[in-house]
């Protein structure tokens, strides 16, 4: 089976799905930051920048995969 | 109050590497490999303007990770406005020529304006819309069905180069600003604990070490924003930061209102027959002001230790910023008349082409207008443009020399972006603005692309713009000068003396006495930066320092007087209200004596109400202290 992405129309202007799920997963990633925080999850890691970086990576990742 | 005792520990020495930190070594060869990771991704994406990616990555090569993201996050965002301005311009004024470049004009003054309104990166995305109008709807003046793929090119190849920047810093763990940030609070701390000490010692509080010292705290806070971006810790780091600093400024209002108190009671102000009532006054105040000092000493400390730890501080202070919307208005109109004048000179002479010129001169007008001194940085533009043209040249013509192949790009790249990256690590401002902007220019010069154009007429016709843009502004500000620094002074005295004026006793005010102190700190800033070394300036800091002060004290009493405004002493808080509208001294001496007996009669604290009227009283009459003060009392 072929996963079908959805272009994001604003405007008549097509955004490109890459774009969509780039921002989307930079808004969920925001809000999940107060919880990073309350968790200590930049005490974790010996690179905690990396480890952010990563879990946006997973996010973005799941965006494309689920939608 | 002793000084952290850490003070005095002596620090590892950094590794060097020829004359060069390790560091800064680190700092270059990350900016290389962004710089290659970006080029690669823009060829791979088949982007139709690869350069643009790398020239992103030079301008947000940043020592630390914190500050390059930050800068990415408005440089981003000033590119969609930049890009919807465009947009609109070429819908509504294409081909309306002169209209047309009026109104250019008019944008280059606005987005000047409001980088005048900012500070730190903010003013830079204001620039940057401007910039972003130059590059877009400028360049494609004579096409403006153009604009839209132009803008949407260039939006994709920034955020290659964002990407690129923000994984190389993260995958070579790049370091976080927080510790850099911390260590700088805590050196201006000891500085100020210093000068506290210094006081207590009966030594002289100058005002030139006082309004350095208020500098150095309000050039914190541009930075501070950066560590918002850090990681998921920064918005606690930020507000510790900035609940240090605010009342780091505080704690030198208190300081400086200790150094004016009288050692004595004096026999002044009539109150001759009431030795015995102005000697437990002062004695109030003196002992309110240490109780203060010690209690702002604390917070700095457990904000700083919060602010190390990435916690929220215990008390969260906003950091207001002084705006003189007349030096920004005033810097506005004459960066869009520099704009105006150089496009008027291309329509009279009527050569082709020169739409990348003109764009070249909003770009730098655009900078210019964020930089403290416009002329300075324009001067640098004149410098670094012929270099970067002849650093470009030689990697075209003599380094690549027709070649195509990634890697040779690559290896050709890394001495100039190596060694122009160390030169912007480097303390000197001048020297690493001069780093930043050749290798800007070089890359736009360079105008690396897949496959390498090698054109001798594009790459002369190129380099004559290049110059010829920065020169062109050199010479348009000869013409008309930058506002100057005496101008700025006196505007910026001139609004402090009215705001001082207006200062309202009986409002509540929106800020809180410290935040209002570190706004106030923030126009110092402003007001020694435009000082420059003239003999105005001694004169300036003078009197801008006993505004600060006058205006401290006041917000003081007006908080304390509020708080008495509904209880059983009212009446009398609304004499000594009256008393401070008047803006006399011996009067507001009268009720803090009043308010004093009033409170005794009812068993009431009214220390610090009585602290604070009668640092009014000195305030309005600095003649009673000008004689027995701490500071006029040394040798």
């Amino acid at each position: 089976m072929t996963h079908t992405y959805r272009e994001l129309i604003i405007g008549g202007v097509l955004v490109a799905p890459i774009v969509s799920y780039a921002a989307t997963a930079i808004l969920i990633f925001l809000l999940l930051r107060p919880l990073l925080h309350f968790v200590g999850f930049s005490r974790l890691f010996s690179n905690p920048s990396l480890a952010e970086l990563s879990l946006y990576v997973t996010m973005f990742g799941l965006l494309a995969l689920l939608f | 109050m002793q000084v952290n005792a850490t003070s005095t520990a002596v620090e590892p020495r950094p590794l060097v590497f020829a004359g060069l930190p390790a560091s800064s070594w680190a700092f270059a060869v990350r900016t290389w490999l962004a710089c290659l990771l970006a080029l690669y991704a823009s060829f791979w994406l088949e982007l139709e303007a690869p350069s643009s990616a790398a020239i992103t990555v030079a301008i947000l090569a940043l020592p630390t990770r914190g500050q390059g993201m930050e800068k990415a996050s408005f440089r981003l965002l000033a590119t969609v406005i930049g890009v919807a301005a465009s947009i609109a311009i070429a819908g509504f004024f294409s081909q309306t020529d002169g209209l047309l470049l009026a109104v250019f004009g008019v944008c280059v003054g606005l987005c000047a304006y409001a980088a005048g309104m900012l500070d730190g990166n903010r003013a830079y995305a204001a620039a940057l819309c401007c910039i972003t109008i130059a590059l877009i709807a400028i360049q494609q003046i004579d096409s403006p069905q153009l604009v839209f793929p132009t803008g949407v090119a260039r939006g994709a190849a920034l955020a290659v180069g964002v990407l690129a920047v923000a994984l190389v810093n993260d995958v070579l763990a790049a370091p976080d600003y927080h510790p850099v940030l911390a260590g700088r609070l805590e050196a201006l701390h000891r500085r100020v604990m210093n000068h506290i000490e210094g006081i207590f010692r009966g030594e002289a509080a100058a005002a030139p070490t006082a309004a350095n010292l208020l500098r150095d705290i309000a050039a914190m806070r541009p930075e501070l924003a950066s560590l918002t971006t850090e990681s998921s810790s920064g918005t606690a780091r930020t507000a510790a930061a900035r609940a240090a600093m605010v009342d780091l400024a505080a704690t030198l209002a208190l300081a400086r209102a200790l150094s004016a108190l009288p050692v004595a009671p004096r026999p002044v102000l009539g109150l001759s027959a009431q030795d015995d009532s102005s000697s437990g006054l002062l004695a109030i105040c003196r002992t309110w002001l240490r109780g203060e000092l010690i209690r702002k000493n604390v917070d700095v400390r457990s904000s700083l230790d919060a602010l190390r730890g990435g916690r929220h501080p215990f008390r969260q202070w906003q950091a207001p910023l002084y705006r003189s919307r007349r030096i920004a208005a005033e810097s506005g109109v004459r960066a869009a008349i520099h704009f105006t004048l150089i496009a008027m000179l291309f329509v009279i002479t009527g050569w082709p082409a020169t739409e990348l010129c003109l764009s070249l001169i909003a770009v730098i007008i655009g900078l210019s207008s964020t930089a403290p001194d416009p002329r300075m940085f324009t001067k640098v533009a004149v410098v670094a443009t012929p270099i970067a043209c002849l650093l470009a040249g030689i990697l075209k013509y003599f380094v690549f020399n027709g070649v195509s192949a990634f890697q040779l790009l690559a290896i050709g790249l890394a001495p100039v972006v190596i060694g122009l990256s160390l030169l912007i690590s480097l303390p000197h401002r001048i020297l690493s603005s001069l780093g930043r902007l050749t290798l800007v220019f070089t890359l736009a010069v360079l105008a690396p692309t897949n496959p390498q154009s090698y054109d001798p007429q594009t790459f002369v016709i190129t380099c004559l713009f290049v110059c010829l843009s920065s020169i062109l502004v050199f010479a348009a500000q000869l013409l008309i000068p930058p506002l100057s620094n005496d101008r700025r002074l006196r505007l910026l005295l001139g609004e402090t003396r009215s705001e001082l004026g207006r200062l309202d006793i009986q409002r509540h005010h929106d800020l809180a006495p410290e935040e209002a102190t570190f706004r106030d700190a923030t126009r110092i800033e402003l007001i020694v930066a435009a000082g420059g070394g003239s003999a105005l300036n001694r004169w300036a800091l003078d009197e801008a320092m006993c505004c600060f002060d006058e205006a401290a004290t006041l917000r003081r009493c007006s908080t304390e007087l509020n708080r008495l405004a509904t209880g059983p002493l009212a009446d009398v808080a609304e004499a000594a209200r009256a008393a401070l509208a008047r803006r006399n001294g011996s009067a507001a001496l009268a009720a803090a004596e009043a308010l004093r007996k009033t409170a005794a009669q009812r068993d009431l604290n009214v220390d610090s109400a009585c602290a604070a009227l009668v640092l009014a009283s000195i305030a309005f009459d600095p003649s009673q202290s000008a004689s027995g003060s701490v500071e006029k009392r040394q040798p």
